[in-house]
């Protein structure tokens, strides 16, 4: 590049050569169209050099079922596959693409994999079949329990690659439940495909309100272990922990700024809760929203200058906006139902939030000006609660309760899709749905 | 040339890049027809930077946190509240009035007042509820003459309902304050 050109536009040209197809029709998907066709891809039988010949149909299983469930593709059925693909596919031998096209695929993923010992490789691509042209290639290693970790993420780069917006597979999803006999709550992972379900916490007290940080590493969360609630940072992997807010009465970390430097915080003094945010390292304090209502739950925006929270000022729990370091704060609910629990999407575009409407609390979204506010997840027997957004901001995680039954739930934001995510355990909530991977 | 921005020189470079676009509307700009290798910016990327596998099932073993799960029996009837209510009413007057009696016969004893709610709502705005509900009771005993020394709140929410079915009946003892003698 050379340097007498605008730095500007250097970078432009540089973004040209990375993102190949989003700026041409071609094969673009535009994943805010509603109900918009799905693009017809063939996810062809892995080739296997050295390992179990069961990954040649493991690997595109993974991969089609991602796929599926991002509803922005149809899978060609692997019946009508006419091609085999083999290594020689992966070093200079061409797919025949007349075949894939004539099967109806648009575009065609490849894969070949090796086992040596205890390393896995894989080779991953992804074709357009209408041009015969490579979009996209990956090569992976780790160990044979890393497998769908590293189709996950080829997941990622597919869906990147047609809508200019990274996936979510390999994410995860924090939250609460009731362990055994115990009367206490613990915290609990789970991916997002409903598997890896795993304890974080066993202290049999009460653990509650998990918040991821943005490199995903730590989860915030208050526990009442010593008796009173503190706050602590807990390291996912590690299991370190290191306690970040004592002050104070009843608190609940909400999220952080984007640089991870600062959690924000409902923190009750003398029995009125406002919001702070804490410096993660050292400890130092900043009140952001105070007064006599009762102030909780900060979401902060995807660039972390502004926050929403609920307030009770005007009587009944609302949701409000603040930009921080600006006076004043404007209501964005609409004042007539009770209105907890926002969730800023990674995107920016919408709040989510919880609203008692119809004798019942339903998940609504909603623009940051208050505007075109949409009911997105509802029963009619039973509340959904406290959403979460998806690092995409294309679903929601919930919780449904009715009665004694608890299970967690992801709809679409668009509201068409919906499935069980966790049930089985009591009283299950406060779910936090991770950063993307 | 340092890093001065030039206006005319990105106008001129975006010119080319946006003609380099039509001229190129149907060529994939990563790989030509052919060339079968994978691109050069997708370079290898070794799994093993994100150790998500890696969590033990089993989370390290724990010291079994301080009972705060169990209710503490109590001489002392609660103080109950209407629902998203922390005002005192005549039964809850009358009962925190045993209780600053009590504190004033007994000066070396100590009570925690536990905020409580009902199940409705969200957890994080009944945990501060309830912080609300301790504290109102805690203001009208130190009102009453009790020193502000004995006495201590907690909030816990919604987490610890006194009846666990699903009525008004059941919420309305959820709804409470409770005196926990230390």
């Amino acid at each position: 590049m050379k340097r007498s050109v605008g730095t500007a536009a250097g970078v432009f040209l540089l973004a040209l050569s990375l993102f190949p197809s989003t700026a041409f029709p071609v094969l673009y998907i535009d994943i805010n169209a509603p109900g918009g066709k799905r693009m017809p891809i063939a996810v062809a039988d892995a080739a296997v050099g050295s390992g179990d010949p069961s990954l040649s149909r493991e690997i595109p299983k993974i991969l089609s079922d991602d796929l599926v469930l991002t509803d922005l593709f149809d899978l060609i059925p692997p019946t009508a596959h006419m091609e085999t693909v083999t290594a020689a596919h992966f070093s200079g031998k061409p797919l025949s693409f007349p075949g894939w096209k004539m099967i109806g695929a648009e575009a065609v993923v490849i894969g070949l994999a090796d086992v040596r010992g205890d390393r896995l490789w894989i080779e991953m691509r992804l074709y357009d079949a209408t041009q015969g042209t490579l979009l996209l290639g990956k090569r992976y290693t780790g160990t044979p329990g890393q497998l769908r970790s590293i189709v996950h993420r080829f997941a990622n780069e597919i869906v990147y690659t047609f809508t200019g917006v990274r996936g979510v597979f390999g994410t995860e999803i924090a939250f609460t439940a009731r362990s055994g006999k115990s009367r206490g709550k613990e915290l609990y992972i789970v991916g997002m495909d409903g598997r890896d379900l795993r304890k974080v916490t066993d202290n049999r007290s009460f653990n509650l309100f998990p918040r991821w940080s943005p490199d995903g590493q730590w989860l915030a969360y208050n526990s009442f272990r010593t008796g009173a609630p503190v706050v602590y940072l807990r390291n996912v992997s590690t299991g370190a922990e290191k306690e970040v807010i004592r002050f104070g009465g009843s608190k609940a970390p909400g999220g952080f700024s984007p640089d991870g430097a600062w959690l924000y915080a409902g923190v009750s003094q003398a029995g009125n809760s406002d919001i702070y945010r804490v410096r993660v390292v050292g400890g130092s304090l900043e009140k952001i929203v105070g007064g006599w209502g009762l102030e909780v739950s900060p979401s902060p925006s995807p660039d972390g200058k502004r926050i929403a929270f609920v307030s009770d000022r005007g009587g009944s729990p609302q949701i409000y906006v603040k930009t921080i370091g600006v006076a004043g704060e404007t209501r964005i609910s609409n004042g007539a139902g009770y209105a907890t629990s926002p969730s800023w999407s990674p995107a920016g575009d919408r709040i989510a939030y919880t609203v008692r409407s119809g004798g019942r609390f339903i998940v609504a979204t909603v623009a940051p000006d208050g505007s075109g506010s949409r009911d997105v997840a509802s029963e009619t027997d039973g509340d959904c609660e406290d959403p979460s957004f998806s690092p995409d901001g294309r679903s929601l995680v919930y919780t449904y309760r009715k009665r004694d039954y608890s299970a967690l739930k992801i709809i679409s934001t668009d509201g068409r899709r919906q499935r069980t995510l966790v049930s089985g355990l009591r009283d299950v909530g406060s779910p936090a749905w991770s950063p993307g991977r | 040339m340092k890093g001065t921005f030039s206006w005319k020189w990105a106008v001129l470079a975006l010119s080319i890049a946006a003609l380099m676009s039509v001229g190129c509307a149907k060529k994939q700009t990563v790989k030509s027809e052919g060339d079968q290798t994978p691109p050069a910016e997708s370079a290898p990327a070794p799994i093993t930077e994100a150790p998500v596998a890696v969590a033990p099932a089993m989370p390290p073993a724990e010291a079994p946190g301080v009972a705060v799960t169990e209710e503490k029996v109590s001489k002392f009837d609660d103080v109950r509240f209407d629902f998203d209510k922390s005002e005192l009413k005549e039964d809850g007057r009358k009962a925190s009035g045993v209780v600053a009696d009590y504190l004033k016969n007994h000066p070396q004893a100590k009570v925690l007042i536990e905020g409580h709610c009902d199940e409705r709502g969200t957890a994080e705005y009944n945990m501060a509820l309830g912080e609300r509900r301790a504290t109102a009771v805690m203001t009208y005993l130190v009102s009453l003459g009790v020193p502000k020394a004995a006495l201590s709140t907690v909030s816990f929410g919604k987490e610890k309902p006194l009846d666990p079915a699903h009525n008004d009946e059941a919420w309305a003892k959820n709804r409470r304050a409770h005196f926990v003698l230390q």
